[in-house]
């Protein structure tokens, strides 16, 4: 029965096929074989973005009825001191993170294209390993080695220097630079291998152009290297921006779900809302703050980016 | 070739779509003649052990059990029942969860339909009123195991500050909180150790022997209007305050290695903590031993077997869990897996009169915990009772690790309590 009802309905289409023009079965290929991807991301991406949207105007606790609420729940963060601390915390993780970060790894990628380095691809592979760490695995070690006790191994070494132990998880710029830190050692390695990429096409002319000139390594640096790498830098940093808005995991797990005022980014205050304190209401609100802030953010970075290629084009 | 490779594509297609609903046709066929029950629970509770005896009884019944951690374990559960599918025949709820499922009680079936009233009679009274609701119509789950907390302490560093050491001894010198404090005084004093090595388990001792906490049956806030949390919070902060805490968070490291290293002399805990003890302190033997809290006694942990309304057989999923929480089955999880029995008929059982642990200086451990468990307040802890406990912990947290004004702390935190509360 089910092979009869196979070959008939292979049949039909066989006979649709035979109606459709070449260029209607050319884009009905090419949309199937795009679909799986179009179906699962309406599924699980578009349809969740635009019910939070529609969330923020409701008041539901994930089992009862919705009520509409107008903009009561966006009334709520917004007079909510925790809601602009966590804006506070998650910019200055993300600078503190990202701006030391970058710089590291750019020198990193220098120091690995040169020809002077051995073994350039174990290297490659080192650098990379820290990011498929499990993220989670990488917060629990960050939580003992920056622990508040004396004997934690940061705290530990403070005190061979005479310095007295800091409070990592519970002091304001303590748990901010621990958090900072765990960012810095996730994503040093991935962004120096973007950055080494970037330099690989860089062409070797216009180095042994400037050598012929008399220009030093540095010069050569700040004069050939950084302005052929605006587009990649660019990119690296649009990506480092947009990921330390969104901070996580690393302080879920580094200090704990009291979500404490000093450790609490914006998406950790929209998970609080959400999963602990089932207020999808006020959590909706706070992915669509801060999707507004993500777009903000973005636009200065294209305007900044823009007005840099502008003035710092040297070759053109 | 073009033509040929759109057929293979919508051929394959094809195949899949009525591949998928063969094998659907055949799933339904075949649970008719076998009842499945998927069942939900966390940790290790030994329940896998007991299914297949239930089965080997029951052979029409197939019991699928699935552990998972903590806290994924009851996200996926309040996210299936939210979304009104994938959830199991049967999930365990701990008791301090089941609060944020109290407004999902249309997903669960009311175990009095199915025939709790009949065993009711078996549990501790408190145990059952924390798995009903407000009104005590409807019942959420059947107890399984409970936490009840004694006062374990060192018995070195008793002795090093020159006070008795027998838990009978122990429990005459500190029968309440006032002697607690002047205990905690004379230790430090004469040892330069804390009492304890965590406010929060000081507090929420306290918190425990409250007759009401933090919410009354109507989910009102209740901390300022009812003096006893604002008087537990007084007295936890006074100890903080005197150098009597210490302040090693909860499950770090260094708060293990102190267990072992006899760095203080108490700690306020329930049955299952015996383990964590002996795995903290494994050079302890004998060090540690147990007695009554000060002042009564508390509970932290334990958990409730519910059937969710998705289940297709109601009726077979409760017999199963009947059997499993019935006294004779307890008694084996106690055996087996230490799990603390909500069956108070227990108690009076050899296994239980005779009890003795080598580790806790041979003393019947089973009994303290008995007793203790027979004096466990019935209290309404409400829905938000996470987010109200989360605040209190912080203020404590602020009061000890950065000398805050305590009654700063307290307001700031009442205010950030109802500034969340209002937003469900």
């Amino acid at each position: 029965m089910v092979p009869q009802s196979k070959a008939k309905a292979l049949n039909m289409k066989y006979s649709i096929a035979k109606r459709l023009t070449e260029k209607q079965k050319t884009s009905i290929a090419g949309y199937l074989f795009i679909s799986p991807f179009f179906l699962l991301f309406a599924v699980f991406g578009a349809f969740p973005m635009i019910f939070s949207f529609y969330l923020a105007f409701q008041k539901w606790n994930g089992f009862g009825e919705m009520t509409f609420v107008g903009f009561q729940n966006f009334n709520f963060i917004f007079i909510d001191p925790v809601f602009w601390k966590s804006i506070y915390n998650t910019v200055i993780i993300g600078l503190l993170g990202t701006v030391p970060q970058l710089i590291a790894a750019l020198i990193l990628a220098v120091i690995l294209n040169s020809v002077l380095v051995k073994m350039k691809s174990f290297f490659r592979v080192a650098y990379f390993v820290p990011n498929v760490t499990s993220i989670v695995a990488v917060a629990i070690v960050f939580t003992v080695i920056f622990n508040e006790h004396q004997s934690g191994i940061v705290n530990a070494t403070l005190g061979l220097f005479g310095l007295s132990p800091v409070n990592w998880q519970t002091s304001e710029w303590g748990v901010k630079i621990a958090i900072a830190t765990m960012i810095f050692w996730r994503w040093v390695g991935y962004n120096s291998i973007i950055f080494l990429a970037g330099l690989q096409s860089i062409p070797k002319e216009l180095y042994e152009a400037a050598e012929m000139d008399g220009a030093k390594k540095w010069q050569q640096f700040l004069f050939i290297t950084v302005p052929m790498l605006k587009p990649i830098i660019i990119f690296v940093v649009f990506t480092a921006t947009i990921g330390s808005l969104q901070i996580f995991a690393e302080p879920l797990i580094f200090s704990g779900s009291g979500f404490r005022e000093e450790s609490i980014t914006i998406v950790l205050y929209l998970w609080r809302e959400a999963f602990s304190n089932n207020a999808f209401g006020t959590a909706s609100a706070t992915a669509v703050s801060l999707f507004l802030l993500i777009i903000a953010f973005s636009v200065i970075n294209v305007l900044m980016s823009n007005r840099l290629g502008k003035t710092g084009n040297i070759r053109g | 070739m073009r033509k040929l490779s759109l057929i293979l594509l919508l051929s394959f297609v094809l195949i899949l779509v009525t591949a998928c609903s063969d094998t659907e046709a055949n799933g339904e066929g075949s649970s008719s003649d076998k009842i499945k029950l998927d069942m939900w629970v966390f940790g290790s509770t030994g329940y896998e052990k007991l299914a297949d005896e239930y089965m080997k009884e029951h052979p029409n019944v197939e019991i699928k059990i699935q552990s998972t951690q903590f806290d994924d374990h009851h996200n996926a559960l309040f996210t299936a029942l939210s979304a009104g599918s994938g959830a199991p025949d049967i999930a365990m709820i701990e008791v301090n969860n089941i609060e944020r499922f109290r407004q999902a009680q249309d997903r669960f079936h009311n175990l009095y339909d199915l025939g709790a009233e009949e065993v009711k009679d078996d549990y501790l009274d408190w145990k059952w009123r924390l798995g009903e609701n407000a009104d005590g119509t409807f019942l959420y789950g059947l107890p399984t195991d409970i936490g009840p907390t004694a006062m374990f302490y060192r018995v070195d560093v008793f002795k090093e500050a020159g006070l008795p050491t027998d838990p009978e001894s122990v429990k005459k010198l500190i029968p309440d909180w006032d002697a607690y404090a002047e205990v905690a005084r004379i230790i430090k004093e004469k040892t330069g150790k804390p009492i304890a090595d965590n406010y929060e388990l000081i507090y929420n001792a306290l918190r425990d022997q409250a007759p009401v906490q933090y919410f009354n049956n109507e989910d009102e806030l209740i901390i300022e209007k009812e003096p006893y949390i604002k008087a537990a919070y007084d007295y936890t902060v006074d100890l903080i305050q005197k150098g009597y805490v210490g302040d090693n968070g909860l499950w770090t490291p260094e708060w293990g290695a102190a267990m072992d290293k006899g760095s203080y002399a108490t700690l306020l805990a329930p049955a299952w903590m015996q383990g964590v003890v002996k795995g903290n302190a494994p050079n302890s033997s004998g060090k540690w031993m147990i007695t009554g809290m000060p002042g009564g006694a508390g509970n932290w942990g334990g958990s409730y077997l519910t059937i969710p309304k998705e289940t297709k057989h109601p009726e077979e999923a409760y017999k199963f869990i009947q059997w499993l929480v019935a006294p004779e089955q307890q008694l084996k999880s106690f055996k087996e897996m230490g799990l603390f029995p909500s069956t108070p008929s227990i108690y009076n059982d050899p296994s239980f009169k005779d009890y003795s642990d080598d580790y806790f200086g041979g003393i019947n451990t089973a009994q303290v915990f008995a007793q203790s468990a027979q004096m466990v307040q019935t209290v309404y802890m409400g829905k938000n009772y996470k987010v109200v406990q989360a605040e209190i912990v912080n203020a404590l947290t602020n009061v000890s690790k950065k000398s805050a004004d305590p009654e700063k702390e307290w307001k700031a935190a009442v205010k950030r309590i109802k500034r969340q509360l209002e937003r469900q």
